[in-house]
């Protein structure tokens, strides 16, 4: 019960307002640079990917954004934030054998997501505590 | 709480024969061949190689998603690396041979005529430390192996051979008993499935002196696993191949569809080997979390260089981690657990004496990682397989990377799937995992005669392990 | 033995056998040129480092033709074979490519890699020979322009003594209406006219006195763009942004990710700049003539990790790109 509505309940949207953000990443094998990315919620996001060394691609998981990038020919992709949570974005092109492994993560503030599991997982260890507790 | 599926006459046919369990075999044999081949001779391009998609993309999603979960550890019955090995020692592949006899090169040296197998298995090896350690030595190299088709082939070579050798020389499976890495947390796992074999009245098999189901008879052979079904209480060591439902002669023994988890409910006696499994499995899931899904790409890349010396200190690192970092934090709950119950310290002598007994408070506590490691090695699995899956059809179209079209599907993009859907799923399967887990935990106190409060340090890791891989994936 | 097990003798035989007969027969039969009708050539193309492409030396028959098979095993590569018509934009690792050349003169074709595979992807080249009588060969090509005037390319360059305060514009130069002298509109005279030396030339001419300093380079500019094409520009920021923004930079300002710690640049006269050019750089790239420039894209930097490029660019390309070059410093 405790654990469905910590997940489910709706919270307030809190956070700074929403801005225009500009984020140069540089791929290069088998790493982005910077590897994680923080945005708040309703931000304009602009991504451009330049690469270092040979081509490759940033895939962004849940929004499905892609581009991609080769030295001197940089990509762009351009979305706005409306979803909460933390979202991996990959390599879109075979750059090597690490590819697949190519990860990276774009974490949308205030991270309502991680915090509801978070609570829930502390809400469904205590309450299966109660439920199993012999005195 | 049980339903002996094997009472439906259709049903019982299909079990009884063995035209459905060869032929699956033969199946995944002949996608064995086209791994090994594919992997020697194609494309070093893991993506479009069907030896690297095949095996760590479809046939590990498929095994952690479904077979271990529903199926426990049914995979084992249709694996092809035994196969080979089987055949030779039955000298059949579809009937039975008279008296379920197995032969092995040993039979003629040591002229144990009349004997079910030959030689046993050592008795200092009856356990699953060798599987433990096969298992950590390829975790150790699981990013080259991964991510390098000739890789992959090599090791599943290397398993066919052993396993080949193995069935030469000793009885029975001895391979996936006691050696195969994939079998020892297939096993501990399959405990959580929803299915089991068991007899149906143990009083029948107390009178039963032939015990068939573990020598063998005309209709079949003796279970390939050494089980004595009068015993078997867990699936860990039951790949559900049937043999015992063809051999006993008392129709004692029955398929049960039952309620998940059963096998945990005793969380006494249980052994130390299967719960290192358990706590390696579970420090592997965060490794592989940290290295591979992770965003720096040097430690990736220092997972991959074997035998540089940085891969040296990501190996030494690695083995402490999972090996006496994680076992450490564990023991200290259980310690911190018995302080809390007011129990006094015990002497070592006393300790070493309860673990031969089988009476040791550590790995009984640590059946409650078996439900919190499935769910962790879901999640992982979600991870990564879910994304790269469509590879499956360019693979299937061309396996080697040679330029061929089989079936049409050879220019079909990479999509990821169920994009942004993975947290959702990761999240429930994660918490059912936590509420088992803390559930056990507090069985286990109980069945010791332990307080609740007993259980509130290892409830606190498995909260600790969900929350800290919660973050891992979520912030 | 019972006739079922025999049965399952066969298929499991069938597989451990059949299975590797049938795949690698069914390659064999694709490859065999009886059945495509033409010669297959395989080539591999790899990051440099370890080998680029495999093998880099073909000898075809003129009027043969030949099925070239591409294949990659590690990243995106491309090819491009100008004298024969050759422009294969991706060979994705794990894919083949095929494409079929019939070269008809003979001669030796360069060809190259076109997209970036690593810090030596220039370098990923390989040629083509192309020997037999039928038809014609290749005429012998002419001496480089600025061999035939005796440039020095590497000279240290000297900096331009004045440069504009303003970004030149050719449109405001075409609408100044001034008649240009021969030597700076005509173009093939202005190739050996460095854009300051032009500018002083028309700043001495009595007939501009009463114009300022901004309009004079406002006329150079015009000088300089009026006779690019836009095709031809066309085609010269194609291949900008295929070959030269990885080491110049996507503007021209000489800090492309594949330009830091290009091998030479240690070993270079302390008195050049230790990088690739900035082309933004008004104090060099007006002192320099269009000759000069051409001349650095056909022959390439001897040692400072700038390619030749002379074995892939026709003389058309080269001057559109020249041109190219231009309008980083002047607008259009």
């Amino acid at each position: 019960m405790a654990v469905a509505l910590a997940l489910l309940a709706p919270l307030p949207a809190v956070g700074a307002p929403p801005q225009e953000r500009h984020i140069a990443i540089s791929a290069r094998r088998f790493g982005f640079e910077p590897g994680t990315v923080r945005v708040n919620r309703g931000d304009t996001v602009v991504i451009s990917l330049e690469s270092v060394d040979v081509v490759h691609g940033l895939y962004l998981d849940g929004y499905r954004v892609s581009t991609k990038a080769e030295p001197g020919q940089p990509g762009e992709v351009r979305f706005v934030a409306d979803r909460d949570g933390a979202f991996h974005f990959r390599c879109a092109v075979p750059c090597g054998n690490l590819h697949p492994f190519m990860i990276g993560k774009l974490v949308v503030g205030p991270n309502l997501t991680w915090l509801r599991a978070v609570a829930a997982s502390l809400l469904a260890t205590a309450g299966a505590l109660v439920v199993f507790w012999r005195a | 709480m049980r339903w002996a599926i094997s009472d439906v006459p259709w049903v019982n046919r299909l079990l009884r024969g063995r035209w459905l369990q060869w032929g699956i075999t033969v199946f995944t044999l002949a996608v064995f061949v086209v791994v090994i081949l594919t992997g020697l001779f194609g494309t070093p391009a893991g993506n479009h190689n069907f030896g690297i998609v095949y095996v760590w993309l479809v046939w590990w999603a498929l095994l952690k998603l479904v077979l271990v979960p529903f199926l426990g550890r049914s995979w084992c019955s249709v694996c092809p690396i035994p196969a080979p090995g089987d055949w030779l020692q039955r000298r059949t592949m579809i009937t039975a041979r008279p008296g379920g006899k197995l032969y092995t090169i040993a039979t003629k040296l040591f002229r144990k005529v009349g004997s079910v197998g030959a030689r046993p298995w050592p008795r200092l090896l009856r356990n699953i430390w060798p599987q433990n350690l096969s298992f950590l030595a390829v975790a150790l190299f699981s990013a080259l192996i991964l991510t390098s088709p000739l890789a992959t082939a090599l090791i599943l070579l290397g398993f066919i051979l052993v396993s080949l050798l193995v069935s030469l020389f000793f009885e029975r499976r001895a391979f996936c008993r006691y050696l195969c890495p994939i079998g020892g947390f297939v096993g501990v796992y399959s405990q959580i499935a929803p299915v089991a074999v068991r007899v149906k009245d143990p009083a029948v098999c107390a009178s039963h002196t032939d015990k068939t189901c573990y020598i063998g008879s005309d209709a079949g052979y003796g279970c390939p696993y050494s089980n004595l079904l009068q015993k078997l209480e867990t699936n860990t060591y039951c790949s559900m191949c049937g043999e015992c439902l063809r051999t006993c002669n008392r129709d004692n023994i029955a398929f049960y569809v039952r309620g998940p988890g059963a096998d945990l409910l005793n969380t006494r006696g249980r052994r130390l080997d299967e719960a290192f499994n358990g706590l390696m499995m579970l420090g592997a899931a965060f490794i592989y979390s940290v290295v591979l899904i992770g965003p720096d790409s040097w430690l990736k890349v220092t997972a991959r260089a074997v035998g540089t010396p940085a891969w040296f200190v990501y190996a030494a690192a690695l083995l402490a981690f999972d090996m006496l970092a994680v076992p450490g934090l564990f023991w200290l709950c259980v310690r911190l657990g018995q302080a809390l119950a007011g129990k006094p310290k015990a002497v070592a002598g006393q300790v070493a004496a309860r673990i031969r007994k089988g009476d040791s408070l550590f790995a009984d506590y640590a059946t409650a990682l078996v439900p919190l490691g499935l769910a962790i090695w879901i999640a992982f699995t979600l991870s990564f397989t879910m994304t790269n899956l469509s590879y499956a059809w360019p693979a299937l179209s061309d396996p080697f990377g040679w330029g061929w079209n089989l079936f049409g599907t050879a220019d079909m993009a990479w999509t990821p799937y169920l994009s942004g859907m993975i947290p959702y799923l990761q999240v429930p399967v994660l918490l059912v995992g936590l509420i088992l887990a803390v559930a056990l935990a507090l069985r286990t106190a109980h069945q010791h005669q332990q307080p609740s409060t007993a259980a509130l340090p290892v409830s606190a890791f498995c909260a600790l392990a969900v929350v800290g891989l919660l973050t891992l994936y979520m912030a | 033995m019972k006739r079922s097990e025999l049965f399952a003798l066969l298929i499991v035989l069938i597989v451990l056998l059949g299975l590797p007969a049938g795949l690698f027969g069914y390659q064999v039969w694709r490859l065999q040129p009886a059945a495509t009708g033409v010669r297959i050539v395989e080539i591999v193309a790899r990051v440099p480092e370890q080998g680029g492409f495999s093998p880099d030396r073909l000898r075809l028959q003129a009027g043969e033709t030949v099925r070239l098979r591409i294949s990659s095993p590690d990243v995106v590569h491309g090819l491009t074979i100008p004298g024969l018509g050759v422009n294969v934009d991706e060979i994705y690792p794990g894919k083949v490519v095929e494409v079929d050349v019939t070269p008809d003169k003979s001669g030796r074709y360069a060809f190259a890699c076109t997209r970036w595979c690593g810090v030596d992807h220039w370098r990923m080249r390989g040629v083509i020979e192309v020997t037999g009588t039928a038809g014609a060969p290749l005429p012998a090509e002419p001496p480089p322009l600025f061999q035939q005037l005796g440039i020095d390319l590497d000279a240290v360059p000297h900096a331009a003594h004045i440069t504009p305060a303003r970004q030149p514009s050719a449109s405001k130069g075409a609408g100044l209406n001034v008649a240009l002298p021969a030597e700076v509109s005509d173009p093939a005279r202005r190739l050996i006219l460095s854009p300051v030396d032009a500018f002083q030339r028309l700043r001495d001419d009595p007939v501009n006195a009463g114009l300022s300093d901004d309009d004079v380079w406002n006329l150079v500019a015009w000088a300089w763009l009026k006779d690019a094409q836009p095709e031809a520009l066309a085609r010269a920021e194609t291949l900008y942004a295929r070959d030269c923004a990885a080491c110049h930079g996507p503007d021209g300002k000489g800090g492309g990710p594949a330009g830091k710690d290009l091998p030479g640049m240690q070993k270079m006269d302390p008195a050049m700049p230790k990088g690739p050019a900035n082309f933004t750089d008004a104090g060099t790239l007006l002192a320099a003539s269009d000759v000069l420039l051409q001349g650095k894209i056909l022959r390439g930097g001897m040692g400072t990790g700038m390619p030749e490029f002379g074995s892939l660019y026709t003389d058309e390309e080269m001057w559109a790109l020249v041109a190219y070059l231009r309008s980083f410093l002047f607008k259009r």
